[in-house]
C-alpha cells in the first residue's frame, strides 16, 4: 500500500540522517560539476570556470543548512496548518465536537478512575526502604484442602526468628487500642503492639530518640512508647522535651522514647502510637496462642521460594517437636505487597478489563462519527487531494483532527475522574488498602495522556487511511455518494459495540442480582433499631471480676433508661465487626488426644444479649441475670455447633471446657441452651459454630454495647457514648455505629465493584446507543432522495419507520447474539464474584437483552421518525 | 506558506511554480532546472543555487516532485527531478490561479483613470 510507504519513507528520513546528507552532498558535486562543464562548453578555461561556478554557488554550508531547515520548517508549518484547520474544524460542527468529546470523555474517564484505584492499590510501592524485600509469614490451616492463613504464636515467631537463614530481620505485632488519659476526656490511641526489630526491619527510624530493645519485648520493661508524629503535635505540640516525659495509656504510665517521621504509616493506616508487645515469662509455654502478625525483611539476594523452603524445614522440625501444639500448622511466607491485596488483586483486575472494553466502545463510537464525517466531508477531501494534498498529508490531518479531540476529552475526562475518586473515597469500602489514598497524581496524568493518544489513533486511524486511500479523481466523480465499503465498516463498529456492551451490561447483571441476593439475605438476627458501641474499661480502676461485673450491669441499667431505648446488652466480640475469637475446648467425658480437639468461636454476652439481637432460642434457656460470678458456669450453643459437636445427641447438660483464654477467667460450664446462628463474619460468610460465655462470669473488662431503640440509632448516638462517658472519665468509649452500617459494610467490596461495574456498563449501554442513534440518523440523511422516492411511491410513514428501525434492529439484534456469546465466555472471570447466581442465569441475561433492545428501539426511533417525514418534493430536488 | 517570501529576487511561490513548469516537459538534474529556467526568462532574473535547492526539497516534502538517482552521459551520479501525480495537478492548478491573478493584475495595472 502506497501509505505505507510513505510512512515508511518518512522513518527512513527521520533515521537516515546520514544517507541523506551524503545525498545533498553528492547532489551538490554534481551541480558544481554541470556548472563547471557548462561554462567550459561556453569556451572558459577548466580553472576559471570552477572558479566562477564556486563564486555562483556561494558558501556550500549555508546552502546546505538551508536545504536542511526547509525540511523542519515545512514540517512544523504543517503541522500548525492541519492544527488551525482542525481547530476550525471542530468548531465548526459544535455538535459533532461536543458529542465526540463527551463521549470520549466519559471512556477515558472512566479508565482514569479506574487506573487510579489500581495504582493507589495495586501499583504504588508500599512506604518503606526496599518494600520488595519484605515478607509477611503466616501459620497455614489446612481447611477442606485450601490453605488458608493465620495469626502465629509467639514461641513459632521467635523459633522462626531464631533460626532462619533467609531474613535479615523479623518482628511480631498485632495492632491494638489505649485509652489516653490524663488529659481530659479519654481519648482513643489506635496503637502497634510490636516486638524489637520493628523499626530496623521497615527500615524506618524515628525522627527523634530510640526505638525498641529486646530487653522491652518482656513485660515490665515495656512501659516504653513512640509516638507518631500526629500524637506528638497533639499532645505536646511537637516539644522536643516529650522524650521522657510519660503518658497515661489504659491508666498505666508510658515514658515516651521517640517520635516517628510524619510521613511514617505502619501497618499502612495511621497509627498513634507504638508499644513494645511486653510478653510474660509464661510466653514460651503459649504455642497454640496465635494472635501475632509477623513480618519479616529477606536478605538481599534470596528469593520468596528460598525463604519458603527455609521456613517450611524448621517448621516440620517444630511439628515434631510439638505435635499437639505445632502438629497441623504449616507455614507460609509472601510479599507483603501480595498478601495486603490477595483477593482484591484479581477483582481490580477483572474492573481494568472491563473499564478498558468501555475505552473500546467509546473510540469504536468516535472512529464511526468520523467517518460518517469523512464521508460527508468527501469533496472537501476530493478538493484537497485535487490540490496536490499528498496522501501522508491526509492522513496526517485526520490525525491531527483525532488528537486535538483526544487531548480535548482527556482534559474533561481528569474532571470526570477526579469526580469519581472523590465518591470513591467517601463511599468505598475501608478494607481495600489505601483505597483511601487514590487520587490524581503524576503516573495517573501519564495514563490519561496515553490513554488519549492511543485513543486518538485508534479511533483517527481507520478513517483516516480509509478517506487517503481513496483517488483523487475517484472523489471528485462520485460526489458525496456513499461508499459502500464504508457503510459496511461502520456497520461492523456498531455491532462490536453492542456486542461489548451486552457483555458489561450482563456481567453488572449478574453482580446486581448477586448482590440483591445477598442483601436479602439475614445476618441472623434483626439489625434494624440497633446501635452498637464499644467500651474499654481500665484495669487500674476495675481491679477485680466483680467491679468489671458491677460496672457493666451499671452502664446497661443507665442505658436503659434513654428515652426510645427497648433494650441493652453487651457482647464480645461483636458480631460482623471483624474481630473474632476461636478456641479449643474439650467435651466432658469424651477422651480426644489435645491436638485433635474440636475448636469453635467463642462470644462473651450479657444476659439480654439473645432478645436484644433478636437471635432466637431453639432449646433450653438464655442466660440469666442469676449466672454472675459465684454462681454455676453456664453456656450457650449456636444451632450448628450443636448439630456439627452433639450429632444424634442432646447438647444441653454436657460439661465443655475452653481451658484458661488470653488470661480471663476459665470459660467452662454445662450448655443450658440452643440459639440461632449468626452469620459472624458477614452475610455473605458461612455461619461459624459459636459458644456463649456470660461476659459478667468471664470479668471481661472491654465489650460492645448493642442498644435496641424503637427511633434511628444513629440519633440515640451521641446521648448514648455521653451518658457512658459521664459514667467514668477514663473509659474508652468508641464511635457510635449503628448496625445496619455493618451488616452493609461485610458487603462493602462486593458493593463496590458492583457499583463500578454497574456504572462501567452504563456508559457501555449510553456510548452504544450514541452510537446506534449516529449510525441510523446518519444513513437516514443519506438515503434521504430514496425515502422521497418510496414516499412519493406510497409508502407510508409507518412503512418508513419499520423499514429504517428493521435496519437498525438488525444491526443491534447481531451485536446481542455476539455479546451474549462473549457474555457465555464470562465464566472464569466472574465466578469469584458471584454468590448463587449462575454465570449463565437466564433470567438476568434475558432482562438484560431486553434492556438494550429497548435503548436501541428508542436509539433508532428519532431517526426513523425523521426518515418518515421526508418531503418527498424537497428530498427529490436535492441535488 | 508565506507565498510573498524573497528568495534571490523571485517570489517563492514563483518558483516553486516555475520548478514544477519546468519539471513538467522532462525530468532533469537541479543544475539542468536552473538552466533551463534562464533560458525561458531569457536571463529576466537569475536562479541560483541557494534558492533553488531548499526549493527541491519543499517540493518533495509536499510530495510533488521526487527524485532519482540516475547516471549522467558523462558517468556521475546525478538526482533527477520528476514530477509527480500530485505534482501535476498542482502545476495545472497554479497555473491557472497565476493566469486569473496575473490577467487581473494586469488589467489594474493598465486602468485608464477613467476606469478607476
Amino acid at each position: 500500500m502506497r501509505v505505507v510507504r510513505i510512512i515508511g519513507g518518512g522513518l527512513r528520513a527521520l533515521f537516515g540522517k546520514q544517507r541523506v546528507e551524503r545525498d545533498l552532498d553528492e547532489e551538490l558535486r554534481d551541480y558544481v560539476e554541470s556548472a563547471v562543464e557548462h561554462k567550459m562548453r561556453a569556451g572558459m578555461g577548466r580553472e576559471e570556470a570552477a572558479r566562477e561556478a564556486r563564486m555562483e554557488m556561494g558558501s556550500m554550508e549555508a546552502l546546505k543548512e538551508e536545504v536542511r531547515e526547509v525540511g523542519w520548517e515545512t514540517r512544523i508549518e504543517s503541522f500548525l496548518q492541519d492544527l488551525r484547520y482542525g481547530l476550525r474544524m471542530l468548531s465548526k460542527n459544535p455538535s459533532f465536537t461536543g458529542v465526540a468529546v463527551l463521549a470520549l470523555a466519559l471512556g477515558i474517564g472512566a479508565n482514569t478512575a479506574m487506573f487510579s484505584v489500581i495504582e493507589a492499590v495495586l501499583l504504588r510501592p508500599l512506604p518503606y526502604r526496599y518494600a520488595d524485600e519484605i515478607v509477611r509469614v503466616t501459620s497455614t490451616w489446612n481447611r477442606n484442602g485450601t490453605l488458608t492463613s493465620y495469626t502465629s504464636s509467639p514461641p513459632d515467631f521467635f523459633d522462626w526468628r531464631d533460626q532462619n537463614r533467609s531474613f535479615s530481620s523479623m518482628f511480631a505485632y498485632r495492632t491494638g487500642e489505649f485509652a489516653l488519659t490524663g488529659q481530659g476526656e479519654a481519648k482513643r490511641v489506635r496503637a502497634v503492639v510490636a516486638t524489637a526489630g520493628m523499626f530496623s526491619t521497615l527500615q524506618a527510624e524515628p525522627l527523634r530518640g530510640r526505638e525498641f530493645t529486646a530487653e522491652e519485648n518482656l513485660k515490665g520493661a515495656n512501659h516504653v512508647a513512640i509516638l507518631s508524629y500526629g500524637l506528638w503535635q497533639a499532645a505536646f505540640g511537637g516539644a522536643a522535651e516529650a522524650i521522657g516525659k510519660t503518658i497515661q495509656l489504659d491508666s498505666e504510665p508510658y515514658t515516651i522514647i521517640g517520635v516517628m517521621p510524619a510521613d511514617f504509616r505502619f501497618p499502612l493506616s495511621d497509627s498513634d502510637a507504638y508499644v513494645p508487645i511486653g510478653f510474660d515469662s509464661q510466653v514460651m509455654t503459649q504455642r497454640g496462642a496465635h494472635y501475632l502478625a509477623v513480618l519479616g525483611r529477606l536478605k538481599r539476594g534470596v528469593t520468596l521460594t528460598q525463604a519458603n523452603d527455609d521456613l517450611f524445614a524448621i517448621m516440620t522440625e517444630l511439628q515434631k517437636l510439638y505435635p499437639d501444639k505445632d502438629g497441623k500448622w504449616g507455614v507460609r511466607a509472601q510479599l507483603w505487597s501480595t498478601a495486603l491485596v490477595g483477593e482484591i488483586r484479581p477483582a481490580l483486575l477483572v474492573l481494568l478489563g472491563a473499564v478498558g472494553l468501555v475505552a473500546l466502545i467509546a473510540c469504536a463510537n468516535i472512529s464511526n462519527l468520523l467517518l460518517a464525517r469523512a464521508t460527508v466531508r468527501h469533496r472537501e477531501l476530493a478538493m484537497r487531494r485535487a490540490l496536490g494534498a499528498g496522501r501522508l498529508r491526509l492522513v496526517r490531518q485526520m490525525l491531527t483532527e483525532g488528537l486535538q479531540l483526544a487531548i480535548l476529552a482527556g482534559g474533561a475526562s481528569l474532571l470526570l475522574a477526579h469526580w469519581a475518586l472523590v465518591s470513591i473515597v467517601r463511599f468505598g469500602p475501608t478494607d481495600i488498602p489505601r483505597l483511601a489514598s487514590v487520587g490524581l497524581n503524576g503516573e495517573v496524568l501519564a495514563f490519561t495522556m496515553s490513554a488519549s493518544i492511543a485513543c486518538a489513533v485508534l479511533f483517527g486511524l481507520i478513517p483516516a487511511l480509509r478517506s487517503s486511500a481513496l483517488d483523487a479523481a475517484g472523489l471528485v466523480r462520485t460526489s458525496i455518494s456513499p461508499s459502500g465499503e464504508s457503510g459496511r465498516l461502520r456497520s461492523a463498529l456498531l455491532v462490536g459495540e453492542v456486542a461489548l456492551s451486552m457483555m458489561l451490561l450482563a456481567g453488572a447483571g449478574l453482580l446486581v442480582r448477586s448482590f440483591m441476593g445477598l442483601r436479602s439475605l439475614s445476618p441472623g438476627f434483626d439489625p434494624g433499631g440497633l446501635l452498637t458501641l464499644s467500651i474499654s474499661v481500665p484495669d487500674a480502676h476495675y481491679k477485680n471480676s466483680l467491679a468489671v461485673q458491677n460496672y457493666w450491669e451499671e452502664v446497661v441499667a443507665q442505658l436503659r433508661g434513654l428515652p426510645g431505648v427497648t433494650s441493652v446488652a453487651a457482647v464480645t466480640p461483636l458480631p460482623l465487626s471483624g474481630d473474632d475469637w476461636s478456641s479449643s475446648f474439650r467435651v466432658e467425658g469424651r477422651s480426644v488426644p489435645e491436638k485433635d480437639e474440636p475448636s469453635a468461636e467463642l462470644r462473651w454476652a450479657t444476659p439480654n444479649y439473645f432478645r436484644t439481637m433478636t437471635i432466637p432460642l431453639r432449646k433450653g434457656r438464655v442466660f440469666e441475670d442469676s449466672d454472675r460470678l459465684g454462681a454455676a458456669h453456664v453456656l450457650l450453643i449456636s444451632e450448628t455447633a450443636a448439630r456439627m459437636f452433639f450429632p444424634g445427641s442432646d447438647a444441653i447438660g454436657q460439661q465443655v471446657n475452653f481451658g484458661a483464654n488470653g488470661g480471663y477467667e476459665k470459660n467452662e460450664g454445662e450448655i443450658v441452651g440452643i440459639v440461632g446462628d449468626v452469620h459472624d463474619f458477614g452475610v455473605d460468610a458461612p455461619v461459624a459454630p459459636t459458644f456463649y460465655v456470660p461476659l459478667g462470669q468471664a470479668g471481661m473488662d472491654g465489650a460492645t454495647l448493642v442498644i435496641r431503640t424503637e427511633g434511628l440509632p444513629a440519633a440515640l448516638g451521641q446521648p448514648a457514648r455521653k451518658l457512658v462517658q459521664g459514667l467514668d472519665r477514663d473509659v474508652l468509649v468508641g464511635e457510635p455505629v449503628p448496625m445496619e452500617r455493618l451488616v452493609s459494610g461485610s458487603l462493602g467490596q462486593r458493593r463496590f465493584y458492583m457499583m463500578l461495574l454497574g456504572g462501567f456498563a452504563g456508559l457501555a449501554l449510553v456510548l452504544a446507543a450514541v452510537g446506534l442513534y449516529g449510525v441510523i440518523s446518519y444513513s437516514v440523511a443519506q438515503r434521504r432522495q430514496e425515502m422521497g422516492i418510496r414516499v412519493a411511491l406510497g409508502a407510508s410513514g409507518g412503512q418508513v419507520v419499520s423499514m429504517v428501525m428493521g435496519q437498525a434492529l438488525r444491526l443491534a439484534g447481531l451485536g446481542l447474539a455476539m455479546g451474549l456469546l462473549l457474555a457465555m465466555m464470562l465464566k472464569s472471570v466472574l465466578k469469584g464474584f458471584l454468590v448463587g447466581v449462575s454465570t449463565t442465569d437466564p433470567a438476568t441475561l434475558a432482562v438484560t437483552a431486553l434492556v438494550l433492545l429497548i435503548v436501541a428501539v428508542l436509539a433508532s426511533y428519532v431517526p426513523a421518525r425523521r426518515a418518515a417525514q421526508v418531503d418527498p418534493m424537497a428530498a427529490l430536488r436535492f441535488e | 506558506m508565506p507565498l510573498a517570501q524573497q528568495t534571490g529576487g523571485v517570489v517563492q511561490g514563483t518558483l516553486d511554480m516555475l520548478i514544477l513548469k519546468t519539471l513538467a516537459l522532462e525530468p532533469m538534474h537541479g543544475y539542468g532546472v536552473g538552466l533551463r529556467i534562464e533560458q525561458i526568462n531569457k536571463g529576466v532574473f537569475q536562479v541560483n543555487a541557494g534558492s533553488l535547492f531548499p526549493a527541491f526539497r519543499r517540493l518533495e516534502l509536499q510530495e510533488w516532485i521526487k527524485g532519482e538517482w540516475q547516471a549522467t552521459e558523462n558517468n556521475r551520479r546525478a538526482k533527477y527531478y520528476q514530477l509527480t501525480d500530485a505534482g501535476r495537478t498542482k502545476r495545472k492548478s497554479e497555473a491557472r490561479e497565476w493566469h486569473t491573478q496575473s490577467a487581473a493584475i494586469a488589467r489594474i495595472l493598465e486602468a485608464t483613470s477613467g476606469e478607476l
